[in-house]
């Protein structure tokens, strides 16, 4: 349940890296010592930490096309389980260490060892192993923000305050808690007297109106391959995220979702730690076996105390009939040429009323385009030469057929080639769908206004939102080989 | 100088040996401290002084210092305003760090004063500052009971009573300590076969004191045992405590604190969560339902420790807390959260190592790789891997359905799960086709050899991947290395397999069948291809002549002579090979091809000796001279380039030994000639005196380096071979900038039997301060072989720094005044260094150390001693034995060897001559002036 060191590594593909922040925790490193035994191998001194992490995260050297340490195929702990071979002979291996790689950043920790080393406990022995991953990736919120491209002075910023929240924080490598994304706040001191004790995650209280917002995001993921031997797939999640300025202590708010009455249930709910009850019908569905129809539909109710920061409520998963938008890609080489055809159409389910909606065509490991005689039927098309790729803007609704097309011949006659992709070769190739549509959702799960139940004083104002957007929404060319994106049914 | 003493504190924590190469531990240590104490120092600056003490306690305060260190500390503590929360937090970090890494006795007083700063009453009403502070020292507190288990037993009650009244991050201190301190406490009665139900009634009720007498120092602490954690899976013991059935008063703590746990930082909860798996564990008496309640709630969240504390939960009770139907339930969660799209990848490759060791209420085996029962092919198939997932994603979940598949058993030929894991395969190898990046195609040779590892029964499969690899390397020979990778390690790991001599033969045929482009790395897989017996040679012979034959016509420099070592490599392999016979011919028309043709004279030397070689020796002389000494081949290097004999090298290459042969100890320096008296005329005066002595330091050369004794010897165990050494050379290598660089010393032999030579070491400071020498030795053996060891580094003290005064014995009182006057005139630092001495002692101490220094008599009141350091500078010493005790008046001309001459009189005015508990009795000023 605690660390012996931490590491913040920055570095630009494996090149100029440089240890930006490390923390050793000496009292973990004196237990560490006592346990271990005659198994004992001390943590090196930073220089040596970051080499060895790059090659175990296959960074180092990448200009080398094979280097012995980094590239063996032998089968070794895999990121972000790494084991640091401190020594040539590899005899002394420092392990668990815990790394998360993100854009420019390396954040890495060793977590304590708390059972027997010899032999090796598993991974799932350890809590410090959980704690850890936890951990970083709150330090990487904190670093970084929500995006993952921080700018150079914000970072160095954030890093500059590090000291002081982990003296918060993590004071002797057991952490209490992960930073806190936003400025650093000093705790303030709990508000005395009452019966109810002010929870540790709650860093302060809110005062003046009251107000719940409850925003639900659906996502929908699809492989579409026009092939009758293949079966196209889809998948939908959704995330419920709240803010909730309530006054209080211990406020109680219930967030209740609800299906229409002939919907799929929702399945794999995981919900955030300050729900405080869970009845176990909500957590019945799951993705990992047959659908029951007759399983729990709802209502879902989430009794909770909300923190004080914008949160995570829960997140789901669900089973629609089909997906919203199906797409055919068809591609034909002639003579230097290649003949595109597409179709898009939207299910009469889905509303035709979109925030964006887009379709990129892009072709990979060919020469750079030259003619381009592609029609659209409706929407607009963009030439992107340079980057060999088609955009079909659709705009904010389809025609009322609900269909549109696309069509037309394509040369690739450029002097030079353009962008390469090892997944499409030959006719390998695709269309991404990129779309939002407001205010619905595809499984139907809506969270009602008048279901949001605040248990205080004052009557809240109360916001509820939901959208639909896409995310790696493929549709592959029909007339060539796809990659296969999921298992068939294995019994 | 601040931002500086900053500076070096994070160059410090970042390389602490470098560092202390340059600056003695003590000095660093004590400019800290000198900072924390000065009030001018912003508290800011001195909370980022206190880094290195935090990371580094046992570096800075290693020998014996951290008593004093912590007082130090704590008297900071005492005077620093409430409103500076942040260093009086750091401090009470610094100061637990400092105490748990040198077991000091000081701990009880720091316990004290914690205990203290948690009990204050006066800030509840919500002071942020002190609140601040008081989160801390409860983090404090855990941290001492985590590294002493037992350290706060007795306190128990005060814990729990605190507990209540506490709220927000002070409550949830509260809450760990408190568990925390039940566990150990408990986990002390299991080791105690006759505590029962009464120890534990008193552990919880008001009278602590007759569970048992608690260890309450630091240094007492018992052994590495409490600390570790006693849930270990169905297969650990668990000590257990017997108490009969009544344990109503542990049961009600167990669930209040499961009550409030939702008031914790789900990190914190998860940690009290196995702190009280591990307190029910051990109680046999409390039924482990009482997690019950909290079940629903935990294995919903998507908080990842939560979940894998209730794993945990789980391995500890089995099938007392969690029915068939939950365990199922729980698997599926698990399967759940490994794919599930909204967690980052990190969380779901966790999630999998916690579904390969999922502990079972049944589970049939406890094998490294035995999988859940319950894990069946269909539930396993949400993982199955795609070429979308990244690269770690992918690896950890084909080992996972590998496993799952291999469990199908025999009719794996048929399996479809492992078509399907072998399309994969195929379909990674079509992206390296395509040309993938390194990532990808490190990967995909990772994914073969876990197939390889898995499935080697699937013939069908095994055979196609060996050809598609063999025709992927025909369109990639930049693969080569990776593919000799996969060889080796097919061929480690399963030796009794021969799909890498077939990889191997099918490379061969597509090389010689190959365009003529690409030799190095034909060259490389076919030297490997040498390596194997079983596999014919010729094709590789024919191949060899037609590179030589085209290369001896083309005129090209540089490559020529790679391309020509290149083939030279692979006829050496071919040379040991086991049907030389057969190879006799072509080989030896290739190799006398190359020596009468190539471009390249050194090539054709090499050729010419191969040559020689092959058609000279007999089979068994050409294998012994080409092996001989094989498992040295390794340590050489340029020489491997040549693909020399490495019989012949052998003799002329440096070895390293591998254990320690050689050690240096300082020795008593041989008698100094008398000194000549005959000059001592009595000076004039003090003026004249020291002009006299300064004239001397015109000529550059004077007192400018002084020398040390030091005897070379064996180490006590002898490694055999090198009890009898010639030509010893013994190199010295400086860590530092303060000394000129030294020269070699030489001993012409060293026998183990013989007494040991004494050296004589001439050191030329630049600074005269301490230093450390890295020291090597090189030398022979019997047998005629070079070696080179490091030695031990050698450590130049201070106290070996200080000569006497290069000036006639009766000059020497003047020479003292006048500089005395001058240094405390403002030409140098004055300080002062006090303790209390026995008369006896202090005339023990002089007789022992100031000796060869006075310039005074010894009986006078005051004692003079005047200390040289080479080059030029003075450290001056007035001895004055006061009442309650001895002041030492210390002048010097050179600032930086003050903290040296405090740590110095520190020494040994403690060793041997006071009683260690006047320590404390020491206190030092220093006065600069200029």
């Amino acid at each position: 349940m605690t660390f012996r060191a931490l590491w913040i590594i920055s570095h630009d593909k494996g090149r100029n890296a440089t240890t930006r922040f490390s923390r050793r925790f000496s009292t973990v490193e004196h237990r560490a010592k006592r346990m271990a035994g005659s198994s004992y191998v001390a943590v090196p001194e930073d220089s040596v930490v970051l080499q060895l992490l790059l090659i175990e995260l296959g960074l180092s050297d990448p200009d080398k096309p094979y280097v012995a340490l980094r590239d063996d195929c032998l089968n070794r702990p895999r990121p972000p389980f790494l084991e640091l071979r401190v020594d040539a002979s590899g005899k002394e291996l420092l392990w668990p260490v815990l790394a998360l790689l993100q854009g420019p950043l390396i954040l890495a920790c060793l977590p304590l060892v708390d059972v027997p080393p010899e032999p090796r406990p598993p991974l799932a022995t350890l809590l410090s192993v959980s704690q850890g991953l936890t951990f970083l990736a709150g330090l990487q919120t904190f670093l970084l923000g929500s995006g993952s491209k921080p700018d150079g002075e914000g970072l160095a910023s954030r890093l500059g305050m590090l000291p002081s929240v982990l003296l918060q924080v993590c004071p002797l490598g057991t952490p209490l808690d992960v930073p806190l994304p936003g400025p650093p706040a000093t705790p303030t001191a709990p508000a005395s007297g009452g019966i109810q004790k002010q929870p540790a995650w709650k860093t302060g209280l809110h005062r003046g109106r009251a107000t719940v917002s409850v925003a639900l995001l659906e996502t929908v993921r699809s492989m579409q391959y026009g092939n009758r031997s293949r079966q196209d797939l889809w998948d939908v999640y959704g995330r419920v995220t709240c803010k909730c300025e309530v006054e209080g202590v211990l406020p109680n708010v219930t967030v209740t979702l609800s299906l229409p009455p002939n919907g799929s249930p929702l399945q794999d709910i995981l919900v955030h730690p300050c729900v405080t009850s869970l009845d176990s019908s909500v957590l019945t569905a799951s993705s990992v076996e047959n659908c029951d129809s007759s399983a729990f539909s709802g209502p879902y109710k989430f009794p909770f105390s909300p923190p004080i920061e914008p949160f995570r409520l829960c997140c789901y998963t669900s089973q629609v009939p089909v997906p919203p938008i199906l797409g055919l890609y068809q591609l034909k080489e002639e003579e230097n040429q290649l003949h595109v055809t597409a179709t898009l159409k939207l299910h009469e389910s889905v509303k035709n009323s979109f925030d964006y909606c887009e379709a990129h065509l892009p072709f990979f490991n060919r020469n750079l385009m030259g003619g381009v005689d592609v029609k659209v039927s409706s929407g607009q098309l963009d030439v992107s030469k340079e980057k060999n790729r088609l955009v079909w803007t659709l705009g904010q609704k389809f025609p009322k057929s609900r269909e549109c097309t696309l069509e037309g011949r394509i040369s690739f006659t450029g002097q030079t080639s353009g962008p390469s992709d090892p997944l499409c070769a030959n006719l390998t190739a695709y269309i991404k769908l990129y779309f939002k549509v407001p205010d619905m959702t595809l499984s139907g799960c809506c969270v009602d206004q008048h279901s949001v139940q605040v248990y205080s004083s004052a009557k809240p104002r109360i916001v509820t939102t939901r959208e639909l957007q896409s995310k790696e929404y493929f549709i592959w060319n029909s007339t060539g080989s796809a990659p296969v994106s999921s298992a068939p049914m294995m019994m | 100088m601040e931002s500086d003493l900053v500076q070096r504190s994070s160059l410090f924590c970042s390389r602490p040996s470098s560092f202390l190469c340059e600056t003695s531990a003590d000095l660093f240590l004590s400019e800290l401290l000198n900072e924390l104490r000065d009030d001018r120092v912003s508290p800011a600056v001195k909370v980022l002084l206190l880094t290195p003490l935090i990371e580094h306690p046992s570096l800075l305060c290693g020998c014996g210092g951290e008593g004093e260190t912590s007082l130090e500390l704590m008297s900071v503590f005492s005077q620093c305003p409430p409103k500076w929360f942040q260093l009086r937090s750091q401090l009470l970090v610094a100061l637990t760090s400092v105490l748990v890494c040198s077991s000091s006795r000081a701990s009880q007083d720091f316990v004290e004063l914690l205990l203290g700063v948690v009990q204050d009453p006066g800030d509840l009403s919500g002071d942020q500052g002190v609140y601040c502070v008081r989160v801390t020292a409860w983090e404090c507190l855990r941290e001492l009971e985590s590294c002493c288990p037992g350290l706060l037993t007795q306190h128990l009650e005060l814990l729990a009573g605190l507990r209540q009244r506490e709220s927000g991050r002070g409550h949830q201190g509260a809450v760990l300590l408190f568990a925390l301190t039940l566990r150990n406490a408990v986990y002390h009665l299991t080791q105690d076969p006759h505590a029962g139900a009464e120890n534990l009634r008193a552990l919880l009720g008001a009278n602590t004191s007759v569970a048992w007498e608690a260890d309450q120092d630091l240094r007492t602490c018992s052994g590495s045992d409490a600390l570790h954690s006693v849930v270990r899976g169905p297969m650990g013991s668990v000590p257990t405590l017997q108490t009969g059935p009544d344990c109503k008063e542990l049961r009600g703590v167990v669930s209040s604190l499961l009550e409030e746990s939702y008031l914790l930082t789900p990190l914190s909860q998860a940690a009290l969560l196995h702190r009280l798996t591990e307190l029910v564990a051990m109680v046999t008496a409390v039924s482990p339902a009482l997690f019950r309640a909290q079940l629903l709630r935990l294995m919903g969240t998507f908080e990842v420790s939560l979940l894998h504390s209730t794993l945990l939960l789980k391995a500890a009770f089995t099938d007392s807390l969690f029915s068939a139907e939950d365990e199922l339930f729980f698997l599926r969660r698990l399967l759940v959260l490994s794919q599930h799209p909204l967690l980052s990848s990190a969380h779901k490759l966790f999630y999998i190592h916690c579904v390969l060791r999922f502990p079972e209420n049944r589970p049939i085996s406890f094998s490294d790789d035995g999988l859940p029962v319950l894990l069946t092919p269909q539930l396993a198939s949400v993982l199955v891997p795609t070429v979308f997932n990244d690269g770690s994603t992918l690896l950890h979940r084909l080992h996972l359905l590998s496993l799952v598949h291999l469990e199908e058993g025999e009719d794996s030929e048929e399996s479809q799960g492992v078509a399907f894991l072998y399309q994969l395969l195929t379909a990674l190898l079509h992206m390296v086709e395509s040309g993938a990046t390194t990532d990808l195609t490190v990967t995909f040779f990772r994914a073969c050899f876990l197939f390889l590892l898995h499935f080697l029964s699937v013939e069908r499969c095994l055979a196609n991947l060996m050809q598609r690899l063999a025709q992927l390397y025909l369109r990639h020979a930049h693969l080569a290395q990776h593919l000799i990778n996969l060889v080796d390690r097919v061929q480690d790991r399963l030796p009794e397999s021969d799909w890498g001599i077939g990889l191997l033969t099918a490379l061969q045929e597509v090389i010689v069948q190959a365009p003529p482009t690409q030799f190095s790395s034909h060259l490389k897989v076919l030297s490997r291809v040498a390596e194997e017996e079983v596999i014919p040679q010729q094709k590789t012979l024919h191949f060899l002549f037609n590179v030589v034959r085209s290369a001896s016509s083309s005129a090209c420099g540089r490559d020529n002579w790679r391309l020509g070592n290149e083939v030279l490599v692979v006829c050496r392999r071919l040379l040991v090979h086991g049907h030389l016979d057969r190879l006799l011919v072509p080989l030896g028309d290739i190799l006398h091809h190359m020596t009468c043709h190539y471009g390249d004279t050194d090539i054709r030397d090499h050729a010419r000796l191969y040559h020689a070689l092959l058609t000279t020796l007999s089979r068994d002389k050409l294998a012994g001279v080409l092996t001989e000494g094989g498992t040295h081949v390794k340590k050489q290097t340029l020489c491997c380039l040549m693909a020399e004999s490495e019989g012949l090298t052998r003799a002329l290459t440096v070895h390293q030994v591998e254990g320690p042969v050689l050690r240096l100890t300082a020795a008593t320096p041989p008698p100094q000639e008398s000194e000549d008296q005959s000059e001592g005329e009595v000076a004039a005066d003090v003026l004249t005196a020291l002009q006299t002595y300064r004239a001397q330091f015109s000529d550059p050369s004077f007192s400018s380096s002084f020398p040390l004794t030091f005897r070379l010897l064996h180490v006590a165990t002898p490694t055999p071979g090198f009890d009898r050494l010639y030509s010893v050379r013994l190199h010295f290598r400086l860590t530092d900038r303060h000394y000129e660089s030294l020269s070699d010393v030489s001993v012409p032999c060293l026998f183990r039997e013989r007494p040991p030579p004494t050296l004589t070491l001439t050191l030329k400071p630049r600074h005269a301060l301490p230093t450390t020498l890295y020291v090597s030795a090189l030398f022979s053996t019997e047998d005629g072989l070079t070696w080179l060891r490091p030695l031990p580094d050698l450590h130049i003290t201070f106290r070996q720094t200080l000569l006497p005064v290069p000036v006639p014995p009766a000059l020497r009182l003047q020479v003292w005044e006048g500089l005395w006057e001058e240094f405390e005139g403002g030409g140098g630092m004055v300080s002062l260094f006090c303790c209390q001495l026995e008369e006896a002692c202090l005339q023990a101490l002089i007789q022992e150390h100031f000796l060869p220094f006075l310039v005074s008599e010894v009986s006078q009141q005051e004692v003079k001693v005047l200390h040289f350091l080479s080059p030029r500078s003075h450290v001056l010493l007035k001895l004055h034995p006061q009442e309650d005790a001895v002041h030492f008046h210390i002048a010097t001309d050179t600032a930086q060897l003050l903290p040296y001459v405090n740590a110095y009189l520190r020494t040994i005015t403690s060793r041997g001559h006071t009683p260690s508990s006047q320590d404390h009795a020491h206190s030092s000023q220093d006065h600069a002036h200029s």
